[in-house]
């Protein structure tokens, strides 16, 4: 479960070189590769009516990306990293998922979708297809809330909201690997109001101390492995309250497991992981299930 | 015979102009996309000269530089590093590798950065191979 290399998918604009240096952070624990990969969307050089494909613009794309990542690649080359480059013109999902088996990558960094809402609906974000389709954890990349700049290290202070899935029970395991980066862990699990309802004081009271109990136990390994950790249970609707947790323990990640939910049922009944890492002012890793 | 010569870039025009280069002064191309794959030519059929890009997919050239550098066998294989990543930089990140426990590798005795002019590039490849 360790981090040896990461690919750094950007467009330029949602992701720079500040959230690149935040990240190097990870050198500490286990990472040695820096992969960049930038994609050319095919719209932006396929067949305009009168001119076809339009090659002069993907070479004008290819080289300012080339120009960036050849500056960018210099800083980390010169720390001893080991660098590669994927320029390619096609689909996001599709070549950030072939890139990442090619590489054998561990991580997928990848900015905010900034597709308009309507055309998400209809296609689904590329965000969120690449977070289905990923078999490694995705990290959503997002500035500090409200200044725009990156953080120092999202891995300092990460977050986990377990909802005791596969994938975030696999997260534990991607957490422990960053005792060296991460200065304390906060564990949250929501109780959803409606399981709550018409019950009891006492009932109610029994499932916050099993809930907590639970989390004690995930604490408790995190303390095993060196890393102070610290459990909460909150009462609500659970995109709201993991935003909310994430603010109260001053969170610089928020890390979950992605949803095991088909995708049809995600788009229609909705998933609280794809929401957070749509919707959630706080950088978030996913953490996908095992896949056999 | 023909003299083999390898170039190992995963840029097709850079490619494609460096094997033209090669094929005008009579020399046999050979082709590779990333470290990994020209580690495997390498070892596979001989060249007698490695024209290496820096910054590649899957195996960057400063890892197969210094694998080369490194390999008893193949040490002493000329090599060109043609790359649009500054030379300074290159030679930081081989001082830092070394820091880091590798062994300590020689500096490339042929550094040219992209783009280069076809008759630089042949004067280049012709003072190593003769």
């Amino acid at each position: 479960m360790d981090i040896q290399k990461l690919l750094f998918v950007t467009k330029f604009e949602e992701l720079g070189f500040d959230a690149l240096q935040s990240l190097l952070t990870l050198r500490s624990a286990s990472l040695q590769h820096v992969v960049f990969v930038n994609v050319i969307e095919r719209s932006r050089v396929a067949m305009r009516r009168g001119a076809g494909y339009i090659k002069s613009e993907e070479v004008r794309l290819r080289e300012r990306a080339n120009i960036r990542f050849i500056d960018w690649a210099e800083h980390l080359f010169e720390q001893g990293m080991e660098v590669g480059v994927y320029i390619v013109v096609g689909s996001l999902v599709s070549q950030v998922i072939e890139a990442t088996k090619k590489e054998n990558a561990d991580l997928i960094v990848i900015g905010k979708s900034e597709k308009p809402m309507l055309e998400q609906f209809y296609s689904g974000p590329d965000v969120t297809e690449i977070i289905r389709r990923a078999a490694v954890p995705v990290l959503v990349y997002k500035p500090v809330p409200e200044s725009n700049l990156a953080l120092e290290s999202p891995f300092q202070r990460p977050m986990l909201a377990t909802d005791w899935s596969a994938g975030s029970l696999r997260s534990v395991g991607y957490i422990k690997q960053l005792k060296d980066v991460v200065s304390e862990v906060n564990v949250i699990s929501v109780v959803e109001e409606k399981t709550l309802r018409g019950d009891s004081a006492m009932r109610i009271q029994k499932f916050r101390k099993e809930a907590r109990q639970k989390l004690e136990s995930l604490c408790e390994e995190f303390e095993a492995a060196g890393i102070q950790a610290r459990a909460h249970v909150y009462v609500g609707d659970p995109y709201e309250e993991i935003e909310r947790a994430a603010r109260e323990c001053q969170a610089t990640l928020i890390v979950a497991g992605s949803s095991a939910k088909p995708a049809w049922a995600e788009r229609w009944i909705g998933s609280v992981p794809l929401a957070i890492a749509e919707k959630s002012a706080y950088p978030t890793m996913l953490v996908p299930p095992e896949k056999s | 015979m023909s003299k083999k010569v390898l170039v190992v870039d995963d840029d097709p025009d850079v490619r494609l102009f460096t094997v033209t280069v090669l094929e005008e002064h009579g020399y046999t191309p050979l082709e590779a996309t990333n470290g990994e794959e020209g580690k495997k030519k390498i070892k596979e059929e001989s060249p007698d000269l490695v024209i290496l890009d820096v910054l590649m997919p899957r195996e960057s050239g400063v890892r197969l530089y210094r694998e080369l550098k490194t390999d008893a066998k193949l040490s002493k294989l000329p090599l060109i590093i043609l790359s649009g990543i500054a030379k300074k930089s290159f030679l930081r990140s081989q001082k830092a590798l070394t820091e880091f426990g590798g062994d300590p590798v020689p500096e490339p005795e042929y550094y040219m950065e992209k783009p280069v002019e076809a008759e630089e590039l042949a004067a280049t490849i012709e003072k190593i191979l003769g």
